[in-house]
């Protein structure tokens, strides 16, 4: 009992646990699993890391015409890295890198607009593959 | 004339931090009569695995139907789902999962260590053990990139390797957090004001606890020898220097002695994993699709951990079945109630470590 | 794992006569939709102190036979009764519905055709 009061009062001169945050910055550790990134130059298309990706933060554009649009949601992603482990060309065209995300704001539309593109990403599916299947009935007649 | 006042304890309580509701039936202080709503925060994580996911993505989605415990649920899919696949972990992975278990443990009665001296009075030693506690968050957060959501199992072996300054690193930390455990372990048994709260206080007898089917550090306080981890064969606990914490007395006391030697015994599995991991692949590809029926027990924090998992061969899974530690405890939890005090309710509570996002998943 | 097959009138004589408090601990009631308004119900044991032994009492029923209530026998089923109660909108002695749902949530989620 004597010794714990000892203890109380000793631990007023200590220095604080805390951190001064966000005055002082965060010290993240090495390997901080932080947003998914991607280069469009490197990427092949295959939709694997779409495909995987368990709450569904990456979607794939298909236009009409030319390439696919990659679009990522860092608000829904969770960072898993399981797209990195599926992507055939890993460090180039998707990684993980060591940035954390801030928080949304409302202009960012991280759940309004994204199901917006959500909707929207599933219509071009269709859309396209409806266009596809047009041109071959053309072509065969 | 009725003789008994209706008290509710919770849904927001000052005490408490999960949503759960009890009634107590009280006659002048003693409580008499319990009832208890524990279904405030279900988010039908049953069957979102089966309707929305695939079983690849399932070991993501019951990782999240609970924040502490969340390496565990994600372990006891992954096993299942391996046990389905016909697929054996080599023993390096079978470490590394072992590591973040024990880890995860140490960090989980740490936290309920800090709730029960909160709810008996002692701000303070609160504040001092999540403190202490921070080490072992480094320590997860540093092996597998998060704080909280680890995403470290998946199926076919684990995320992340351990580094050689990971493994330092984890010495460090674990050598300052045993001299913290050691002077704790000297407070909660000499501290007048704590012995007030605990000793004699919430007891589940022996008989009671078979009864009642208590589990986990909740059973070992009454001196019931049953531990998860030597009823499965799924980890070699025993060649890692596994002792079984037993108590008698079954009250708040007991249980937080049985939560600070089990930290002492799971720091002491920590340093052999490392010092003895074997060589090995992290991940290995697996083939196949699921199909059968396969049960994994792990045991959690608090107690054992159940999955019942069905497949049929396809993408998507016919059951998954969770059965969480808190969810068997509630019963126990219940006939403790009775016949104590009102003052001391929330002191007891604290002292099970329930859990209600896992209860109501 | 070991799987015995019972059925519901003869449930509570095949428990009453294989649990004893002492050797068995009781983990769960479970319940799986087999589809076609079929359920397998399951009543799930392990040994304490042995090694990977796990026995799995079940039954196979429908939605609409009421199921006998094992508390009389192991008190802490209640919990596990009432989800299945939840869960699959079946009719159990003694157990009411509420552990999870409220009175606007879907009838029995887990039912295939729901």
């Amino acid at each position: 009992m004597i010794r714990s009061m000892f203890e109380a009062f000793k631990n007023l001169f200590k220095p604080v646990h805390t951190v001064n945050y966000p005055a002082t910055e965060l010290v993240l550790p090495k390997g901080y699993r932080g947003l998914i990134e991607y280069d469009k130059e490197a990427c092949i298309f295959c939709d694997k890391c779409e495909k995987v990706c368990p709450p569904g933060a990456i979607l794939f554009y298909q236009p009409l015409e030319g390439e696919k649009e990659y679009r990522y949601n860092p608000w829904l992603c969770i960072y898993c890295g399981e797209c990195v482990r599926a992507c055939p060309k890993p460090q180039e065209a998707l990684w993980q890198s060591e940035t954390k995300q801030q928080s949304a704001l409302k202009e960012d539309g991280a759940n309004e607009g994204w199901f917006v593109w959500e909707a929207a990403c599933k219509q071009s599916r269709e859309d396209f593959k409806a266009a596809k299947i047009k041109n071959k009935s053309e072509e065969s007649v | 004339m009725k003789k008994t006042i209706q008290i509710p304890l919770g849904s927001q309580h000052i005490s408490l931090l999960e949503p759960i509701r009890f009634k107590f039936e009280c006659e002048n202080e003693k409580i008499i009569g319990v009832d208890a709503d524990v279904g405030f925060v279900h988010r039908g994580v049953e069957l979102a695995c089966t309707r929305s996911f695939e079983f690849k993505q399932v070991g993501y989605v019951v990782a999240r139907v609970c924040g502490l415990c969340a390496i565990t649920h994600s372990l006891s899919y992954t096993l299942a789902v391996e046990k389905l696949l016909g697929y054996v972990a080599n023993d390096r992975i079978k470490y590394l999962r072992m590591l973040m278990v024990e880890l995860d443990r140490i960090h989980s009665h740490m936290l309920c260590l800090a709730h029960t001296a909160e709810n008996a009075g002692f701000e303070a030693l609160f504040m001092q053990i999540m403190a202490d506690r921070e080490l072992v968050m480094d320590l997860q957060e540093a092996i597998s990139g998060n704080r909280v959501q680890f995403d470290f199992i998946a199926i076919g072996g684990v995320n992340r390797d351990l580094t050689p300054e990971l493994s330092a690193l984890i010495h460090k930390n674990l050598e300052l957090l045993s001299d913290k455990i050691d002077t704790l372990l000297g407070l909660f048994d000499n501290n007048w004001s704590l012995s007030l709260k605990y000793k004699g206080v919430g007891v589940l007898t022996l008989d009671q606890a078979y009864t009642y089917n208590a589990l986990g550090p909740l059973a070992r306080a009454a001196g019931l020898a049953t531990d998860v981890r030597v009823e499965t064969s799924d980890f070699p606990y025993e060649a890692l220097g596994y002792t079984m914490v037993l108590e008698s007395t079954g009250d708040i006391h007991a249980r937080n002695f049985v939560r600070l030697r089990e930290i002492l015994n799971s720091i002491a599995m920590c340093r052999n994993i490392v010092d003895n991991l074997p060589s090995g692949e992290i991940q290995e590809k697996t083939k196949g699709k699921p199909s059968g029926e396969a049960v994994v027990r792990v045991e959690a924090p608090r107690g054992e951990l159940f999955y019942l998992v069905r497949g049929n061969g396809q993408n998507m899974l016919e059951r998954v079945r969770i059965k969480t530690p808190t969810f068997s405890a509630i019963p126990a939890m219940m006939e403790v109630f009775k016949g104590s005090e009102y003052a001391d309710a929330p002191a007891i509570l604290a002292s099970f470590d329930p859990c209600m996002s896992c209860t109501a998943k | 794992m070991r799987k015995i097959e019972t059925t519901l009138p003869t449930l509570l004589a095949d428990i009453g006569t294989f649990y004893e408090a002492r050797k068995w601990h009781f983990l769960s009631v479970n319940g799986i939709d087999l589809g076609e308004g079929k359920i397998e119900l399951q009543w799930i044991f392990s040994r304490y102190g042995i090694k990977d032994e796990i026995v799995i009492y079940y039954a196979l029923s429908d939605y609409t036979t009421p199921v006998p209530s094992v508390v009389s026998l192991i008190p802490s089923a209640f919990m596990g009764e009432r989800e299945i109660v939840d869960m699959f909108g079946l009719t159990v002695e003694g157990a009411l519905r509420g552990l999870y749902l409220d009175e606007d949530s879907l009838p029995h989620p887990l039912r295939g055709e729901s």
